[in-house]
């Protein structure tokens, strides 16, 4: 596919990143972090604010990625039509997966007394991934680094869930963690062929990556800067430890795994 | 007596591109949807159009064409399945989708197991039965949603009637009948 249209792109941040996908009124789309809201309540440790209200934010934004991650999955089925088949159809499954998990998450947010919109969200995600015109780049942004990434976030925040007591969201949360291995685990076989078949499919992806390092480091927080709710946003963030166990599922290599835990502060274990 | 091999693969290989085009078209219009509900529908009836297409491009191969190959349908047609596609409002789009161009598959579905040999070509038939039950799921899906909110249910029925008759006019899809 060619860069996208003009038309169909945005700046933030003085970064041009793809617009985001169509949205209902109900829902306030924010383009910072600051405009987010998390982990306000003092009463619960850093990464821990499992008041009723953040109950419901959690759920929400957990929603609202699964509905981003269909309409990712959905664009490159359109931008990508000489894509091998086979892929495509990794694709269009992963569609319908993600469309299941939005599903289940608003069903489980209705459960809680909330509904869509009620949280502000972003398209963080979209707006990175869509941007390149590259699939294999695509792939290795957002199945393989978000996805990968969300397969760390899940596993914690199924525990989190378990630990409060709630059975059914942290089941439902373990539910859409084994879906997500399959499509960061389809992504790295599809790049690891795509690679053998073209060499150049490195340097899209080196290209995207950057991108994306670019992207992220312009989207981050100021310091000091507080979110919606007031918390220091540096304060609200805490990386999930890397879901090992997982990435091998996923076919992430040994020596991936291990830089991830050296990222983890466990270097001393894999060196 | 049924229809011949080289039948039976034109008219199984078109009925893929169809397919494939159905799938692009409901990938393309996800995004573009303001709609969550219309997006989660759209999310699972992209998986169910591309096994359809993938079932029939491995069934084209069976009758003596490349894997997944595809004969692109009709002139008629491919203008109307474009036209849908450009469709920008929501309601517009459900109503084109799910009560013109289903619909009027199934008529195409049924007209060919009724002309095909049912043993001969069982494969076929088996896939396009399959197809049949889904694809009428697909459209009772969209009837739910369009009756729990109304405002997807408001394309205009002038519209809808004309576009249907214009799907019916098209007759044989297959490009190549009767060469």
């Amino acid at each position: 596919m060619a860069a996208p249209d003009p038309a169909d792109t945005t700046v933030i941040r003085g970064v041009t990143v793809r617009k985001g996908p169509a949205r209902e009124a109900c829902f306030t789309v924010v383009e910072e972090n600051s405009q987010l809201s998390f982990n306000a309540d003092p009463a619960y440790a850093k990464g821990k604010d499992m008041s009723e209200r953040m109950r419901r934010n959690r759920v929400h934004t957990h929603m609202h990625n699964e509905m981003q991650s269909i309409e990712i999955a959905a664009q490159c089925i359109a931008d990508f039509p000489d894509a091998t088949w086979e892929l495509r159809l990794e694709l269009a499954r992963q569609c319908w997966d993600e469309s299941r998990h939005a599903r289940m998450l608003l069903n489980r947010l209705r459960e809680m007394g909330g509904d869509k919109g009620e949280f502000p969200v972003m398209h963080f995600e979209w707006n990175i991934t869509c941007m390149v015109d590259s699939l294999a780049a695509r792939l290795a942004i957002q199945n393989r680094t978000f996805e990968g990434g969300e397969m760390d976030v899940l596993k914690v925040h199924a525990d989190l869930w378990r630990d409060e007591g709630d059975q059914v969201t942290a089941e439902l949360l373990e539910g859409i963690l084994s879906d997500e291995v399959q499509h960061v685990r389809f992504a790295n076989r599809w790049l690891k062929r795509l690679a053998k078949d073209d060499p150049r499919t490195l340097l899209h992806v080196a290209q995207g990556i950057a991108f994306m390092k670019r992207v992220t480091a312009a989207y981050a927080p100021l310091e000091g800067q507080v979110n919606a709710s007031g918390a220091e946003i540096s304060e609200t963030s805490h990386p999930s430890p890397t879901n090992v166990d997982d990435r091998r599922l996923a076919e992430f290599s040994e020596k991936e795994i291990a830089d991830l835990l050296r990222r983890d502060g466990f270097g001393a274990l894999v060196s | 007596m049924g229809l011949s091999v080289k039948d039976r693969g034109e008219a199984v290989a078109t009925l893929r591109h169809v397919h494939v085009e159905l799938m692009e078209m409901l990938a393309q219009w996800t995004p573009s949807a303001p709609e969550m509900e219309v997006k989660l529908l759209f999310g699972e009836h992209i998986w169910n159009v591309a096994q359809h297409a993938d079932a029939l491009g491995k069934r084209a191969h069976e009758l003596r064409l490349p894997p997944q190959h595809s004969l692109p349908p009709v002139e008629p047609y491919a203008k109307l399945l474009a036209q849908v596609r450009a469709e920008r409002d929501t309601a517009r789009r459900l109503a084109a989708f799910y009560d013109a161009l289903l619909p009027g598959l199934a008529k195409r579905y049924r007209d060919y197991l009724a002309r095909t040999d049912a043993l001969m070509d069982a494969p076929t038939v088996r896939i396009l039965e399959q197809m049949l039950d889904i694809e009428s799921r697909m459209v009772a899906q969209s009837k739910t949603l369009r009756s729990e909110i109304p405002a997807l249910a408001k394309a205009e029925r002038a519209w809808v009637d004309a576009l249907v008759e214009q799907e019916r006019r098209v007759g044989n899809l297959v490009a190549t009948a009767g060469s």
